[in-house]
C-alpha cells in the first residue's frame, strides 16, 4: 500500500487516513488500468498461444490488490464516512441532511407527499 | 415659449409615442417562424430546479430563435424528474425517526425545425453566452447530408488529414519503455510461427 502513496498530500478539503487510503487506491487503479486491460485481453484472446495466455493470467493474478477497481469505496467528502453515502452529492447521510437543511444543495428541499 | 413646447412634447411622449416594436414584443407572446418542411434539426433540453428560471430561459430561447429566423416548436414541458432521499434524522441509530428530501428537476424541450446547421450553431452559442443561472442545457443536433455523402467525404479527406497531423505525429513508442525494442523480431521467431492457434487457419496465417 505504502509504495503507492504519494510523498506529498495531493488532496484538498476534508482528509483523514481512510480517505487518503481510498484516494491512493483510486490513483493506483487509474495508473494500472491499461496494464490490467491488456492482460485481460490477452487472457481472453483465443487466437493467442496458450502459454502466453497462461502467463498473462499469472501476471494478472500477481498484481497488487490495490490495482483492482473493487477496492475502491465511495466515501463522504465532508466526514469520510463509508456507509450510506449518497452518490449524487458524495455525502454521508447525516452530512447530506445538515447541508440540505442549510440550503447548500441546489434544488433539494424537504419532501412531503 | 420654446421651453414650454419642449415640456409639452416630453409630456406627450408617454401617450403619443410608442415603444420600438422589438421592445413591445417583449410584453407579448413570442413570435414564431413557420416551418416549411418540419424536419427536426436540433433538440434543446433545458433543465432547472426552479420553474421561474426554466420558463424565463425557454421564452428567451424561443425569441432568440425568431430573430435568427429559425422555426421553433415548444417549449414542450417534459416529465419532471423527482429524486427522493430518506435519511435518519440523527447521526446515529434511531432509525425510527427519519426525514424525506426531494429534488425536482423541471425540463423543457425546444425543437428547431429545418434550420441551417450554422444558424443553429449560432443560436446555441448565443444561448450559451447568455446562459441563465440555475438552468442547464443539453442539445441534440442532427445534420442532414445529400445522397453523395461518400464522394464528399473523399473530397474532404486531405483537409481532415492535415488537421490530424499534429496529433498523429505524437504517436510512437517511448524511448525509455521497458518492453523489448524488437517486437517484430520476437513475433517472427520460430516459436511463435510454429505455434498453430485455433484461429490461424481461419485467418490464413
Amino acid at each position: 500500500m505504502s509504495q503507492f502513496r504519494l510523498k506529498k498530500l495531493d488532496l484538498g478539503g476534508f482528509v483523514n487516513t481512510r480517505i487518503l487510503r481510498d484516494h491512493t487506491k483510486r490513483r493506483t487503479f487509474e495508473q494500472f488500468e491499461p496494464e490490467r486491460q491488456a492482460l485481460r485481453y490477452t487472457i481472453r484472446n483465443t487466437s493467442l498461444p496458450q502459454r502466453v495466455r497462461a502467463q498473462a493470467q499469472l501476471q494478472l493474478a500477481n498484481m497488487h490488490s490495490n490495482t483492482r477497481s473493487t477496492q475502491i469505496k465511495n466515501r463522504c467528502v465532508e466526514g469520510g464516512t463509508a456507509r450510506s453515502v449518497i452518490r449524487a452529492f458524495r455525502l454521508g447521510r447525516y452530512q447530506f441532511r445538515m447541508q440540505a437543511l442549510a440550503g447548500e444543495l441546489p434544488g433539494v428541499r424537504k419532501a412531503s407527499w | 415659449m420654446s421651453s414650454k413646447l419642449q415640456k409639452d412634447r416630453l409630456d406627450s411622449i408617454g401617450s403619443k409615442a410608442r415603444l420600438p416594436r422589438s421592445v413591445q414584443a417583449v410584453y407579448l407572446r413570442p413570435l414564431r417562424r413557420q416551418a416549411v418542411y418540419g424536419l427536426p434539426v436540433c433538440d434543446l433540453q433545458l433543465r432547472s430546479y426552479s420553474v421561474r428560471n426554466v420558463e424565463f430561459f425557454a421564452d428567451f430561447a424561443v425569441r432568440a430563435a425568431y430573430y435568427l429566423k429559425l422555426p421553433v416548436s415548444g417549449p414542450i414541458p417534459l416529465p419532471r424528474m423527482v429524486e427522493r432521499w430518506t435519511v435518519p434524522r440523527s447521526n446515529f441509530v434511531h432509525k425510527k425517526s427519519q426525514e424525506n428530501f426531494e429534488r425536482v428537476t423541471l425540463r423543457r424541450l425546444i425543437q428547431i425545425k429545418d434550420g441551417n446547421p450554422q444558424v443553429v450553431q449560432a443560436w446555441l452559442a448565443f444561448l450559451r453566452k447568455n446562459a441563465f443561472y440555475g438552468v442547464g442545457m443539453k442539445a441534440n443536433v442532427w445534420e442532414h447530408e445529400s445522397l453523395d455523402v461518400v464522394e464528399n467525404m473523399d473530397k474532404s479527406l486531405p483537409e481532415v488529414e492535415k488537421t490530424l497531423e499534429p496529433y498523429l505525429s505524437q504517436f510512437g513508442q517511448r524511448k525509455d519503455t521497458k518492453f523489448h525494442p524488437s517486437i517484430p523480431g520476437i513475433l517472427d521467431s520460430e516459436r511463435f510461427i510454429a505455434y498453430k492457434g485455433p484461429l490461424t487457419t481461419v485467418r490464413g496465417g
